[in-house]
């Protein structure tokens, strides 16, 4: 019965959470609206609170999953679009379309993780099919700031390598649940390697870090971690001595302001909108976020910082440590190792990537080029990241239901005791 | 499963410390930086609103106007062309050429970016358009002008490229600050082209090699390391110290007799401070160095300065001796120089140099007041009352008798330092001081560049030093 009253008090709140949030986006889409007086900002008014609202309040009650993760998805998704309507309404306009697809995409892997009990079929599926997409824009991409990563279908354009991220984890996950190391390490350095002829070395080093931090995680082997922190160091030293441009980044990150009309631009930009932001920001729909190089995928923190101040951006921060707990915690409560490593192998890749993305943004580490998962521009960016948290929901909806029959045997047993 | 779970437990706590390094990294460099990357002429959102908003007044300590908006909507400055030089580089300009200017590290103030919401929605419903916050400055404009005057009066300084600032020794706050060449902010016109730096602020922005001033240094950590540093003794002939080639002597080779750290100190001695720095060795000498803010990053609230440098390697014999005397690589700005000296009035505390008094908002209340805070302890109080006394000596009786005013306890150190421009080689004279006077805290650093051969940081900077001094005397402000 407290159960009971306890489960009713939790609803509750997140009623009121939901409500408060697709308050806070209507609020703010009129008033762009206003600003603009275009009825597209109306139409987003109206559609971006609706979105979140399917998202976190009738998505769980119509496939189940979990109601944190989705909150601070659907929140995140929601400012991504909020931004880029302020910054750059075009881009704004495929993002929300691009949000739909994700809340469609995550629903399909919540599924998948849900119904599939066997995964064979499908990687050896996946396998060749991903080193096909990689290999794609070598032959037909285009270069787009200094990287071959794109390919142009029709009128789409989509990144491979974020289609990829999702296989590269299910295979991950299930080679190391089943101790099938060898033969999947050659796949991943066939990625990485595919990606370095890309010249996208922000998402090789992503992919690394997530394949290596996946092994420890499965075997336990510092060695072997030990081992390829070592590998990792010792190919950026060499990266470092052989390109040109690598050396240039690490200068831009160690001095920005010693070239700030050039090399230094980005970064110095970047920095002083954060400063310009102060502690409570300038306010939504003010401030020169336009003056940002890339503001609409690199720098998006950068322009969140000066709308909504410091103090908000550090909040952001929090959401994505919040949804890396709540990942993390239904990693551990997975019965089986390869939901386990599925739902952690998601959750470092989420993780990891806002980290490099951020501390490059901020100048703790070298700026890569990687996007903020679910905020910054970027169809495939924003659907590949909604599936990572749709695999974690799986995995999620698999440990209640795994906990329920233990549950139902439990009593069985009970019964038959009596 | 059990020990998976114990490492998906150590991988999130990874990602939660990698997390926190972010937040702390971030909010960190934010605080600390924010204001010079906002204030910062490239950055667009400031000429946005420079074009919206009028800038407030700049003021002086007794509220002369050093900047200001007229009804057509230029930026004027003060109406003495004497204060207008003297203070240019202080002020700063409108087209930004000085750097770091109070007219540009100050843009969150004086264009009203500090604005609350409810000042600026006030302002829109009058009508009034909008204007930024004034702010006075703790700097006397007469007494700057005098100083920059002083330079001309004295036919060994007249004319050269030469920088001198005032601290209040108690407070930190700033009472003059003046660098020449200056040029007239009302009428840039020629400055542009001229080659000799005019722009430049060489109180903050000049990396000089401190010379006989770091003897100060040298002498406080001989104090703190040697136990029998008042006793020892060196034999000053006009023999040079040889190191391999390298030679050392003193000054127009003279030579001192038989002196120990006092009267060295008053005769300013190269042989003993370069026996007491091989006493010390690198480390002690390099502790004492920073100790007193050499290699800090300065980053104080209200002024951009350059950092000063003590080398971190010490290659041979000869450079430590040479750091004995403040040559070697050794270079401070003169308004760490001046921080020195205040730290050895002030019973050996340095103060952070302040130059906010006051912001006031458009409607008149006060956004901000002076606050007065501790840079660093750099010695003890019996350390920093004995070099009080050596300073006091070489006023008295010492290289540095010219600053010396009647009425006055005037204490300071003369510094004649070699160093190169371009390969062209280049004389500082330089002169470093206080008054040792509760009711008079003033400290003094002077430096003037390309002295002429035959003469010396004492009968170029002290002459300046003193004229500053005598006008402190006679006016006796009472500045924060």
């Amino acid at each position: 019965m407290s159960r009971k009253r306890q489960s009713e008090s939790v609803r509750r709140a997140g009623r009121s959470l939901v409500a408060a949030v697709m308050l806070f986006f209507f609020s703010a889409f009129l008033l762009l609206a206003l600003r603009d007086n275009a009825w597209q900002g109306y139409a987003l008014a109206a559609a971006v609170p609706a979105m979140v609202w399917l998202g976190t309040y009738l998505l769980p009650r119509l496939i189940g999953g979990d109601r944190l993760l989705l909150s601070l998805t659907n929140f995140l998704c929601a400012l991504g679009v909020l931004v880029l309507y302020d910054t750059n309404p075009a881009y704004a306009y495929h993002q929300v379309i691009a949000y739909g697809v994700g809340l469609a995409a995550m629903t399909l892997c919540i599924r998948a993780v849900q119904w599939f009990s066997s995964w064979r079929l499908l990687i050896l599926l996946m396998a060749p099919v991903s080193l096909v997409l990689l290999a794609l824009p070598l032959v037909f991409g285009r270069e787009i700031y200094g990287a071959r990563n794109w390919l142009f279908v029709g009128g789409i354009s989509v990144q491979p390598s974020e289609i990829v991220k999702i296989s590269l984890l299910i295979i991950l996950a299930r080679a190391m649940s089943r101790r099938r190391f060898w033969f999947w390490s050659l796949f991943v350095v066939a990625c990485l390697g595919l990606l370095m002829l890309q010249k996208d070395l922000g998402t090789a080093l992503l992919y690394f870090s997530v394949a290596l931090l996946m092994y420890y995680a499965a075997t336990g082997s510092l060695w072997v971690l030990a081992a390829g922190a070592a590998g990792g160091t010792g190919a950026a030293l060499l990266g470092y001595r052989m390109f040109a441009h690598v050396k240039r980044r690490v200068a831009i990150w160690r001095n920005p302001w010693a070239d700030y009309d050039n090399a230094g631009y980005q970064l110095v930009q970047g920095l002083m909108a954060i400063a310009s932001g102060g502690l409570w920001g300038v306010g939504l729909g003010l401030g020169s976020p336009r003056t940002i190089p890339v503001y609409h995928t690199d720098f998006i923190f950068a322009v969140i910082c000066e709308q909504f101040g410091l103090i908000f951006g550090l909040c952001v921060l929090a959401m994505y440590v919040a949804l890396a707990w709540r990942g993390a915690t239904i990693a551990m409560g997975a019965s089986h190792s390869f939901h386990g490593l599925l739902a952690m192998g998601a959750t470092l890749m989420l993780g990891l990537q806002t980290f490099v993305i951020i501390g490059g943004v901020l100048k703790l580490i070298p700026l890569t080029g990687v996007t903020m998962p679910f905020v910054s521009y970027g169809g495939s960016s924003l659907v590949s990241s909604m599936c990572l948290v749709g695999l974690i929901q799986g995995v999620a909806s698999r440990n209640e239901d795994d906990l329920a029959e233990d549950t139902r045997l439990a009593l069985a047993q009970e019964e038959v005791g009596l | 499963m059990k020990r998976q779970r114990l490492r998906f437990k150590l991988l999130a706590v990874f990602l939660f410390l990698l997390f926190g390094a972010l937040a702390v990294y971030g909010s960190y460099s934010v605080l600390t930086y924010g204001n010079r990357w906002f204030s910062s002429i490239r950055n667009p959102r400031v000429r946005t609103q420079r074009e919206q908003v009028i800038p407030g007044d700049i003021l002086d300590t007794d509220g002369v106007v050093l900047a200001s908006t007229d009804p057509e909507g230029n930026r004027r400055y003060a109406e003495d062309p004497a204060v207008r030089r003297a203070l240019v580089h202080l002020v700063g300009d409108r087209q930004g050429h000085v750097s770091n200017g109070v007219e540009t590290f100050q843009t969150s103030y004086l264009y009203g970016f500090q604005a609350s919401l409810l000042d600026q929605v006030g302002d829109l419903l009058a009508g009034n358009a909008r204007t930024g916050d004034s702010v006075q400055l703790t700097v006397s404009a007469p007494l700057t002008a005098a100083l920059a005057d002083a330079f001309r009066q004295h036919e060994t300084t007249a004319g050269k490229p030469a920088a001198a600032v005032i601290l209040n020794w108690k407070t930190g706050a700033v009472a003059a600050l003046t660098s020449l060449p200056s040029f007239d902010p009302e009428d840039i016109g020629g400055t542009v082209d001229a080659g000799d730096k005019a722009f430049w602020n060489r109180v903050t922005q000049a990396r000089i090699p401190p010379g006989s001033t770091f003897k100060i240094v040298t002498a406080a950590s001989a104090l703190d390391h040697l136990p029998q540093a008042r006793e020892v003794t060196v034999t000053c002939s006009t023999d040079v110290l040889d190191f391999g080639g390298h030679t050392i002597g003193d000054y127009g080779g003279e030579a001192h007799g038989t002196v120990d750290l006092r009267s060295a100190f008053t005769q300013s001695c190269n042989k003993m401070f370069a026996t007491l720095a091989m006493n010390l060795g690198a480390g002690d000498l390099r502790q004492t160095a920073e100790q007193f803010g050499f290699n800090d990053n300065f980053l104080f609230r209200d002024l951009v300065v350059e950092n000063s440098s003590f080398p971190e390697r010490i290659g041979s014999d000869y450079e430590l001796a040479a750091c004995g005397f403040g040559q070697s690589s050794i270079t401070a700005t003169p308004l760490h120089l001046c921080m020195i000296a205040a730290g050895v009035a002030n019973g050996g505390v340095m103060m952070e140099p302040r130059l906010l008094q006051r912001v006031t908002s458009a409607s008149g209340s006060q956004r901000l007041g002076f606050s007065s805070a501790e840079y660093r302890t750099c010695m003890s109080p019996e350390t920093a009352a004995l070099l009080g006394e050596y300073m006091r000596g070489a006023v008295t009786g010492g290289t540095g008798w010219r600053a010396a005013v009647p009425g006055l306890t005037v204490c300071g150190k003369t510094g004649t330092a070699d160093s190169t421009d371009g390969g062209e080689p280049i004389v500082y004279g330089w002169f470093a001081g206080y008054i040792a006077d509760e009711e008079l805290p003033y400290a003094i650093a002077v430096v003037v560049e390309g002295l002429d051969s035959g003469t010396t940081g004492g009968s170029t900077a002290a002459l300046v030093a003193h004229d500053a001094f005598l006008w402190l005397r006679d006016h006796r402000p009472d500045a924060p």
